[in-house]
């Protein structure tokens, strides 16, 4: 005997009806939580770095790989210390944006360490964590599995792979955490002979990127700071001469990534909810059929004499 | 004359090791011994994989790509054992098995790709677990799926076989009938719920990716039609590969069955391709498919092939057709495995530009994993009762068998000498 479509549908939404009911409430409740962007810690540390300030002398460059013990990238050209990007011997580098017409810039590149970071949001096993106190986005080699995904999900590129090794590592800028640990300031602020980059709590830093802002309108591109809300914020702030995207800074909403896109998946595997909700309907559904398809069975065998199949 | 597929049975008087089967043995032992030498080097020399381009054919293609083909058992399944397509089960059997055999060569090549595998002990700490991370949800859903629903609806087949041939296990498995009744529908309807989380995840992944991926491809819904697409490509699979066997082994085919499994793909394909031009025009993006750029060829290409089988599904004499039911079935497995694969790979810009091509190494270790796959297949198929048949193929069976194993009794029934029924449905 069929059970006709619609019957089978009955059965799926008087299965359904009531959990789905009850559990959209409790959804709902945590979601207006979850969906929002977070703030920066109290206590977030920051970088700000002005390209108007900085004279490309690389000195935290060398500052970094000495502080993060980094063999020196010759791989390119020979010479001391010159890779042409982040790469797994570089955790810092200063680029020059050299147009054909226009000012030309110098850049800092390192990671970001965002307020809402796309690559921890990313990691499977929270090996790339955001630190609750002074939201550093640190790595820990004993969970990372070497999948790569936050490589895929930093919308600024940041990590790099350590492809030539056996026990490959994720490399980037972790703030020079052990220097923090020991009431140092991170190598390259330290080491910036122009102050071209320095160091302090984030609160403080936006607050004097403001200042300098304010202080000579027009000097700076869109007359604003860089990072205080790209992508949920970021606890390394820009002041620029030249446009953001021309020195590799790409323009991205508040609720960008992993914001906008992401959100809902912790939704519906944070309790499970959603998984136990389909399973429940679809148990209900399959004991139901499963007693009829035995019966089925059973008729079919009386015909043909035949032992069934399952 | 009119067939009907009523019970699987093995393919028979055809040895398991022919010529075709050493040379995808070759292929699958290559891939096996490069494994074994990427595990030693490193993936820095053996692939060709860059920071720009983190993920190789390993992870795009064979686990992101290939498990949809594998997911014929859960859509086939759904209209089966949800809707109560009751002509669908003759095929289950079929679709469990590619469904597992894919599913086991994705999670390998995943294993293979990442870096640290060690690690993934990380698994068994729940707290570890980063909740947000689509690809979290993947490593852990992919292999209880694999190896908890599809391994134990795989099981039959094989007690079927030990039943029949070592009498001595009768009892055994007898006492073990009870169990797996009782367990069944819990166990399946699982196997109905974790494709959709971990094919909608496979989607979810190139969410992160943002602006990366062309925007014909970056949706909000792309865990959707990601897990929409894996049920059509995972039917058209299914009666690719019924079509493949009756080529090569001249089983019976059951058109009935046929016609409904092209309605299901005819269906699915014509809803996810109204959804996605939907998708597509709400979000502003139309105009970027008629930019006559390589990302409107690839578009075009899918929707081609994938809207273009779905209405030619629909028509009398193309599914009354062998011939041509399999050009348009395999049409739609391509157009879908084209529109899987856009997302990290085809539709997929890295910055600084680069291009990525995968070594040698990469292209065997992948063909490696598809021969495995094959390989599978081939001795399944012809040691256990899988393929669907008419009865009459049954009784033939029994009459070879008697001749093979004259020791063993294959009646058709145990009904006569016994009070219990072997049956593990019954």
């Amino acid at each position: 005997m069929e059970i006709s479509r619609r019957q089978a549908l009955g059965a799926l939404a008087k299965g359904g009806i009531p959990l789905l009911a009850s559990s959209t409430v409790g959804v709902t409740t945590c979601a207006a939580s979850q969906l929002a962007i977070p703030l920066p810690s109290a206590d977030a540390v920051a970088m700000l770095y002005d390209t108007t300030i900085c004279t490309g002398c690389k000195a935290c460059v060398s500052a970094c790989a000495e502080a993060n013990g980094l063999v020196p990238d010759t791989r390119l050209t020979g010479l001391h210390q010159s890779p042409l990007d982040l790469n797994a011997f570089t955790k810092n580098i200063i680029k020059l944006y050299d147009p054909v017409s226009g000012p030309q810039s110098f850049v800092k590149q390192q990671c970001m360490h965002c307020v809402d970071p796309a690559c921890v949001a990313a990691c499977p096993f929270e090996a790339l964590f955001k630190r609750t106190k002074d939201g550093i986005v640190a790595w820990e080699p004993t969970k990372c599995i070497g999948c790569r995904y936050c490589e895929v999900a930093c919308p600024y590129h940041v990590p790099k792979f350590e492809w030539a090794a056996q026990n490959p590592a994720i490399v980037k800028c972790e703030f020079c955490q052990h220097r923090l640990a020991v009431g140092e300031e991170p190598a390259c602020t330290a080491v910036c002979p122009t102050d071209a980059v320095i160091f302090g709590p984030r609160s403080v830093l936006l607050a004097g990127a403001k200042a300098r802002v304010e202080a000579a309108p027009g000097k700076y591109f869109e007359n604003r700071v860089y990072g205080e809300h790209e992508a949920g914020g970021t606890q390394v702030l820009y002041l620029s001469h030249v446009p953001f995207e021309a020195i590799g800074l790409p323009t991205l909403a508040p609720d960008e990534r992993p914001g906008r896109y992401l959100r809902w998946q912790s939704l519906i595997y944070k309790f499970f909810a959603f998984p136990v909700i389909l399973y429940a309907i679809a148990a209900r559904v399959m004991r139901q059929n499963f007693v009829e398809h035995q019966r089925e069975v059973r008729e079919e065998h009386e015909h043909s004499g035949m032992d069934p199949q399952l | 004359v009119i067939v009907r597929w009523q019970r699987g049975v093995p393919v028979y008087g055809v040895p398991v090791v022919t010529g075709p089967f050493i040379a995808t043995a070759a292929v699958a032992g290559l891939g096996v011994m490069l494994i074994i030498y990427r595990q030693i080097v490193g993936l820095g020399p053996t692939t060709g994989m860059t920071d720009a381009y983190p993920w190789g054919i390993w992870k795009t293609f064979n686990t992101m790509v290939l498990t949809a083909l594998g997911s014929g058992s859960f859509a086939i399944g759904i209209a089966a054992w949800i809707f109560r397509k009751r002509t669908l089960h003759s095929i289950m059997r079929v679709a469990l098995l590619i469904s597992f055999l894919v599913y086991t060569a994705g999670l390998l090549a995943l294993g293979v790709d990442v870096g640290r595998p060690w690690n993934f002990w990380n698994m068994l700490l729940p707290w570890r677990w980063n909740t947000h991370s689509p690809l979290w949800e993947v490593a852990l859903c992919m292999p209880v799926y694999a190896f908890f629903p599809l391994l134990l609806e795989n099981t039959p087949p094989m007690l079927e076989r030990i039943y029949y041939l070592y009498p001595q296990s009768k009892a055994a498995i007898r006492r073990l009938v009870p169990t797996i009744r009782a367990t069944y529908p819990w166990v399946v309807a699982l196997a109905y719920v974790l494709p959709i989380l971990h094919q909608s995840s496979l989607g979810a992944l190139m969410l992160l990716a943002g602006s990366r991926v062309h925007p014909l491809w970056q949706s909000p819904l792309l865990p959707w039609l990601y897990v929409w697409a894996a049920a059509y490509i995972g039917v058209a699979t299914v009666i690719v590969t019924l079509l493949l066997c009756f080529l090569a082994w001249k089983r019976p085919l059951d058109f009935e069955v046929l016609r409904s499994l092209a309605a299901l793909t005819s269906g699915l394909t014509l809803g996810w391709v109204g959804i996605r031009l939907l998708d597509i025009i709400v979000r502003g993006q139309i105009v970027t498919a008629f930019a006559f750029d390589w990302y409107s060829l690839v578009f075009w290409t899918e929707m081609a092939l994938i809207g273009g089988a779905g209405v030619a599904l629909r028509r009398k004499p193309v599914v009354e057709s062998g011939h041509s039911l399999f050009l348009i079935s395999l049409a739609t497995v391509i157009g879908g495995m084209i529109y899987r694969y856009a997302p990290p790979a085809l539709a997929f810009s890295s910055k600084p530009l680069s291009f990525y091509s995968p070594t040698v190494v990469e292209i065997l270790i992948s063909l490696g994993f598809i021969a495995l796959c094959h390989l599978g297949f081939l001795v399944a198929v012809k040691r256990l009762p899988i393929l669907p048949a008419p009865v009459s193929e049954w009784d033939n069976l029994v009459d070879y068998y008697r001749y093979l194993y004259p020791w063993v009794q294959i009646s058709r029934s145990d009904h006569a000498t016994s009070e219990h029924r072997p049956g593990y449905a019954d």
